[in-house]
């Protein structure tokens, strides 16, 4: 089911080939958001062309659109890290809200500590809370073969509940009405690069660990044995690799990652945890790693579009009324397309297989 | 005399909240045993409750509106199908995608044609009918179970047997069996096991979209973007829970049904609800792993 999900590497160059494996989907969703838009009365050159200048036009909306693909290059690295060990792994939403909430925890709690100290604590809280997350899945599918993608499907519900039921309760701000937990100190928060736009330290994190994955996948043991693995289960069973073991361990990092990407949102952008906090990031993040198609680049670049979106998309929602949800169809559509094969043509762009 | 009176409430409730779920788990239940996992059935009940309403608003007819619903919903099924079995994509991000990408367009018509963000209000909107069974309706939790509901809701009850029958005992099951579980064997009868997938997707489909007009013509009487409150994943849950059997499936979507109803009671008693819409999703965790105990317990013992 996921062969074809893991079979480039995360190369650091795009091919011509990929490249154009990326582009197709993006082209086809174009065509058929503008379809929509035109329909609607807008005309789609002239919305695309307010899109492109409000995402890249200047410093400040640059540092925007970097700040919202922050949390979406993260969720699609979780996803691609479990996608690559064929694990199709569609729980990384819930990870962000068990992460986040727990980083925000340790941010309003230990109040007190200094920076240097408490920061990195919150974030490391985070990933071990993300990783905590996808445990179960990841031993019933290595141990039993329970499908992962019901299991952490279920999960994401459960996550969204859980904390849902959390921040109404137990973790309520005293005084606040709404659900959200109290604000995490200042010395628990993420410096920011470039104030006051909300980009922050969180992404040089984000794009550090993207180098991490792209050596990873091509310079280490491990990440030669996931590619394995991924590709063909029993050929690596054959060679000697503990398949099942290995996707304890690759659910196990794509739920730290998940769950970083929360922690990141929560003490860069948030500054707490509130019901509702992940816009479905980790959804995004599946757009992502499949537009990507796994490589370090490619998730780059696909995070950046989508962030991009979703920034110029709340822009021009307030000066033209062109409703915000032009964003959701084209990332909806991209999925689609980015794991239909259009036969005759990408057989050619494939070679054998 | 008000114990009595509040256990009828709680089994009406929990009867109304039954109906969606299991309107779409047996279109979700059919569609897998074809071969395809539908994670887009919340797509199409979204889909079939807004047209559902705007048809039932503009015609004065719940019939219309119900054909009308189950369409969209079948005809977002189709186009499902043929991404999934003539472009060869992934069922499962497929279906993500067009969850997203619906609910998106959803969003956006409602914006641009009634300038309203999430919620749409019509005059005039044709409710579907009670069915008052007189003598029965008197009998306490009898009454309760059998009187008072709608068509739709009988209807749904019935496609119980018949999917139970049709899968067992007709050619047409035993050929969609087989397009899940031997598509070679299909293809030797020469048949099109592919075509077999897209007609069981189109038909969750229409099962998916008559849940949805269900919850806006027959439940709430207005149209909101979160009016299937993840249903289609509650769908999803029951047939996974009732392994592909359709008495089983809607014994799953009785329980999470009663679990709906209760989750308004229990608010009322300091039980938080967010607690309560943990467990569908929990039972069916907890059900997949005894399965697979029990299987491998069973291999266990043969070897």
């Amino acid at each position: 089911m996921t062969d074809s999900l893991a079979t480039t590497a995360p190369l650091p160059v795009l091919r011509w080939r990929n490249a154009a494996a990326t582009i197709a989907p993006l082209l086809l969703a174009l065509v058929l958001a503008a379809i929509v838009l035109g329909l609607a009365g807008h005309n789609p050159l002239e919305v695309y062309r307010l899109l492109a200048v409000e995402s890249f036009g200047g410093a400040k909306r640059i540092a925007a659109t970097l700040a919202a693909a922050t949390p979406l290059i993260l969720t699609g690295l979780a996803t691609a890290v479990a996608f690559r060990a064929g694990a199709f792994n569609v729980g990384v939403e819930g990870c962000v809200f068990v992460g986040g909430l727990a980083a925000a925890y340790v941010g309003f709690t230990y109040v007190g500590l200094p920076s240097i100290v408490l920061l990195p604590l919150a974030l490391i809280v985070s990933v071990l809370v993300g990783a905590l997350w996808m445990l179960l899945p990841g031993l019933l599918k290595a141990r039993l073969d329970v499908d992962e993608v019901v299991t952490t499907l279920m999960l994401n519900f459960i996550a969204v509940s859980l904390t849902a039921y959390l921040v109404n309760g137990p973790l309520l701000a005293p005084g606040s009405a709404n659900s959200a937990t109290p604000m995490v100190d200042a010395a628990a928060r993420l410096p920011k690069l470039l104030p006051p736009s909300t980009l922050n330290a969180g992404f040089i994190i984000a794009v550090a660990l993207l180098l991490l994955y792209w050596l990873w996948g091509s310079r280490t043991a491990l990440g030669f044995e996931t590619r394995i693995a991924g590709l063909n289960a029993r050929f690596a069973t054959a060679s000697g690799i503990d398949v099942p073991m290995l996707i304890v361990k690759m659910m196990l990092l794509s739920g730290a990652i998940g769950g970083l990407a929360g922690g990141i949102h929560a003490l860069g952008t948030v500054g707490r945890f509130v019901s509702g906090f992940s816009p479905g990031y980790g959804f995004t993040g599946i757009a992502v790693a499949l537009l990507g198609r796994g490589s370090a680049l490619g998730i780059f670049l696909a995070a950046i579009l989508f962030g991009a979106l979703a920034t110029s998309g709340a822009t021009i929602q307030l000066f033209s009324d062109v409703p915000i949800e032009i964003v959701s169809i084209l990332q909806g559509m991209v999925m689609i397309f980015a794991v239909a094969r259009f036969g005759w043509i990408v057989s050619k762009w494939r070679g054998p297989r | 005399m008000a114990g009595a009176e509040m256990i009828d409430n709680v089994v009406h409730a929990a009867i109304v909240m039954t109906t969606p779920v299991l309107l779409a788990a047996i279109g979700g239940l059919v569609n897998r045993v074809g071969g395809i996992v539908n994670i887009g059935l919340d797509s199409m009940m979204l889909a079939g409750a807004l047209l559902g309403l705007i048809i039932a608003s503009s015609t004065g007819s719940w019939g219309a509106a119900l054909v009308m619903a189950a369409l969209a919903g079948g005809v977002l099924g189709l186009l499902m199908s043929l991404a999934i079995t003539r472009l060869d994509a992934n069922e499962i991000i497929v279906g993500l995608g067009f969850n997203i990408a619906v609910a998106g367009l959803v969003r956006f018509f409602l914006k641009s044609a009634y300038g309203s963000s999430g919620t749409l209000n019509l005059p005039d909107v044709a409710r579907l009918p009670r069915i008052d069974i007189p003598v029965l309706a008197d009998i306490p939790i009898l009454g309760a179970v059998l009187s008072g509901h709608d068509p739709v809701t009988w209807a749904a009850w019935l496609m119980v047997p018949l999917t139970a029958w049709f899968l067992a005992r007709t050619r047409a099951g035993l050929r969609l069996r087989a397009a899940g579980a031997a598509p070679q064997a299909v293809r030797a009868l020469g048949l099109s096991p592919l075509a077999i997938r897209d007609a069981s997707t189109v038909f969750a489909g229409l099962m998916a979209g008559l849940a949805g007009v269900y919850l806006s013509i027959g439940v709430v009487g207005i149209f909101n973007e979160g009016i299937t409150a993840g249903r289609g994943f509650i769908a999803l849950a029951a047939f996974y829970f009732g392994r592909n059997r359709p008495w089983q499936t809607a014994l799953g979507a009785l329980l999470f049904g009663f679990f709906d109803a209760f989750q308004i009671r229990l608010q009322g008693r300091g039980v938080p609800a967010e607690l309560v819409q943990i467990l569908p999703y929990a039972m069916v965790i907890v059900v997949l792993t005894l399965m697979a105990l029990a299987m491998r317990r069973a291999r266990a013992r043969r070897a």
